[in-house]
């Protein structure tokens, strides 16, 4: 089955459990984990947050700190050593420029990260996900 | 655009199932209210009222009229207290007892704090202390407080240092640290965490979505097309030539606001963050010089405006008239009681909660006992007070006027100060705005009530305000329903924090260092 294998896979993580759950299924598609790829996206603080007003804490800040909580949390459920690529800005846009970047084969993601009373407003990153990606898109239901 | 709704509205309950159409319902009610009924206020002013433009307004007002039936029905009579107002004094009065006159125990405390004596580098947060003060500050100092009923603007100020210490606690007791390392805090917060740790979810989910609809509606008045309206007041009052072009003004605030909140230009928020407090300073001393000028004339000043407190004859309602404005603007101008202070303080790093809402209570203290007052003095001063010519003033204008009589170039300052009041005040509302709605829609659509945010900014220095200003001023107003609400139910913990804090204080063991470290909450 190896030519099926991929050599990069891109799974966005957005801190829900949905969201972990879609690594296991995305392993599936690669040799090892180093070809598995992780993103989480940050929005950008309002300019009147204090902690943007007087950048406190900075950007780098803020992506270190993410780093540092997801990869305790992957290696709690078992994944160490997982590249994890944090950004700041709209998560579609984001999503799609790093699957170009790292020429993903493939994005694993679940259709929404939220609880169904929000799914009107955030099932809709999976489809622009879908709308605009580089490469094929693997949503799990 | 009305077509366009139309369209809209009939092509909604076909798709009824699916939850994105309702959603797409609830903006273009709020688009509904805020948007295009000022227009049709406008074109109602123009042309006789009437057909579907007179229609829509009387449905504004419609709404206006139900709701102050509930928030403005007035207790006692026809000159009575309106309930909401009455709300705002009975919580301010109930924690200045509560927690012992804490808004004079704490005062020299709290300056202490600010001044940086208590601070520790490994306490958990985004900012410090003075950062926050600095940050709360600059929503709540606005073109507002430049007029007043002074004296009872004064009372309320002082007794809602204890409403906005209690509130401030408790968004900094139950704020959530982000993964990121940013904080999420204020009544959202406190309502539902609070209230769910003492059995009460059920109550304080709803209090806390309650808040949530109330704030985000209210941001759009009080914290912009009020502020919009007054900076268009307040530059066109100097720059006579401005008076027709409130387009160009509208377009141009509009701009700016939007560089910010949507361009994301940091920047013009830090120099407004630091702006507010300089200007602050030079108006305090340009009203000390006015005072020092005829300085034999203070007391009878001083005399004026206690006795005008307890019988105003300009004010319908007599001395009841007069406690209810002063408090309904202390309240909008220094937000004790509704709660959105509490979101900004929530950012301060320390581990000590009272020690923040300490820092808070000095925020009534300068921005309405100090600053109003100096106000009111120095337009009894002046003799403009008195003047018949002046009767139209008011506001900013007033005390422009009142300014020139003494320094003669004083009201280009006042125009600046009132133009960048009104920026950083409109700024920090739509972040106070946009967590509510967050709260309420979640992340992904921030940038449609930034949109709904800036169509406000114009809308607000181009039109006469009317029933929609009524609506977001009573929205606004209405957020101490559900905080204060839930500041009465947790007070008793609020005391208890307090009590031991403050026997801490005094026990002298609180020295920065031999603090323990409160755990991290990560949501």
């Amino acid at each position: 089955m190896s030519w099926l294998k991929k050599e990069s896979v891109l799974v966005p993580i957005d801190f829900s459990e949905l969201s972990y759950q879609a690594i296991a299924p995305a392993k599936e598609f690669v040799e090892s984990l180093s070809s598995l790829k992780l993103i989480h996206v940050l929005s950008p603080l309002h300019p009147a947050d204090p902690a943007a007003m007087w950048d406190s804490p900075s950007d780098d800040e803020r992506k270190q700190k993410v780093k540092k909580f997801m990869s305790e949390k992957l290696s709690e459920i078992g994944f160490d050593n997982i590249s994890i690529e944090v950004a700041i800005g709209e998560p579609t846009g984001q999503i799609v420029d790093y699957a170009a970047e790292i020429k993903a084969d493939l994005i694993v993601k679940p259709s929404h990260g939220y609880k169904v009373a929000k799914r009107f407003l955030l099932g809709a990153v999976a489809e622009r996900v879908v709308r605009l990606s580089p490469c094929p898109v693997l949503i799990l239901k | 655009m009305k077509q366009d709704l139309l369209r809209l509205r009939q092509y909604l309950p076909k798709k009824m199932m699916d939850l994105r159409a309702l959603g797409l319902i609830v903006l273009s009610l709020i688009l509904w209210d805020v948007v295009i009924s000022p227009r049709a206020a406008m074109a109602q002013d123009a042309a006789a009222p009437g057909g579907f433009l007179g229609g829509i307004e009387a449905f504004v007002q419609g709404i206006v009229d139900i709701l102050n039936l509930i928030f403005y029905f007035k207790i006692g009579g026809e000159n009575g207290f309106p309930f909401i107002v009455l709300w705002l004094v009975i919580g301010a009065i109930f924690f200045t007892f509560r927690l012992k006159f804490i808004n004079i125990r704490a005062f020299k405390h709290a300056i202490d704090v600010v001044r940086g004596k208590y601070d520790s580098a490994e306490d958990e947060g985004d900012v410090s202390r003075f950062q926050a003060l600095a940050a709360a500050l600059s929503g709540a100092v606005g073109v507002g407080n430049l007029a007043g009923v002074a004296f009872w603007m004064t009372m309320a100020g002082f007794l809602g240092m204890s409403s906005k210490l209690a509130e401030c606690t408790l968004g900094q007791k139950y704020r959530v640290i982000k993964p990121d390392g940013t904080v999420g805090g204020g009544p959202m917060y406190y309502l539902s965490r609070g209230l769910s740790a003492m059995g009460m979810a059920k109550v304080g989910q709803g209090l806390a979505t309650m808040f949530a609809i109330f704030c985000a509606i209210g941001s759009l008045g009080i914290g912009n097309m009020f502020q919009a309206n007054q900076a268009f007041a307040a530059v066109s009052n100097v720059l006579p030539f401005l008076g027709s072009l409130s387009w160009l003004f509208g377009l141009i605030l509009a701009a700016i606001v939007g560089l910010v909140i949507i361009g994301g230009i940091e920047r013009i928020g830090a120099v407004a963050g630091f702006l507010v407090p300089a200007m602050a300073v030079i108006y305090a001393l340009a009203c000390f010089w006015v005072i020092l000028v005829s300085l034999p004339a203070l007391p009878s000043a001083i005399g004026t405006i206690i006795t005008t407190a307890f019988n105003p004859e300009a004010l319908a309602g007599g001395a009841i008239g007069a406690i209810v404005v002063g408090f309904q603007r202390a309240a909008f101008s220094n937000e004790a009681g509704l709660g959105s202070a509490a979101i900004a303080h929530s950012a301060a790093r320390t581990d000590e909660p009272v020690r923040e809402g300490t820092v808070a209570l000095l925020e009534p203290f300068i921005d309405t006992m100090f600053i109003c007052n100096l106000t009111a003095i120095v337009i009894v001063l002046t003799g403009v007070y008195a003047d018949p010519t002046a009767a139209d003033l008011d506001g900013a204008q007033l005390s422009a006027a009142s300014f020139a009589q003494v320094i003669s170039w004083f009201p280009y300052v006042i125009a600046v100060a009132g133009f960048l009041f009104a920026i950083s005040t409109m700024i920090s509302w739509s972040y106070y705005g946009q967590q509510a709605w967050t709260y309420l829609f979640g992340e992904s659509t921030v940038n449609t009530y930034k949109v709904i945010f800036l169509a406000c900014v114009f809308v607000g220095s181009v039109v006469n305000l009317g029933p929609v200003l009524d609506f977001s001023d009573i929205m606004a107003l209405a957020m101490s329903l559900p905080n204060l609400m839930g500041c009465f139910l947790m007070s008793g913990l609020i005391a208890r924090e307090l009590d031991s804090y403050m026997s801490r204080l005094k026990s002298g063991e609180m020295l920065p260092e031999s603090e323990p470290a409160r755990s991290v909450v990560l949501k």
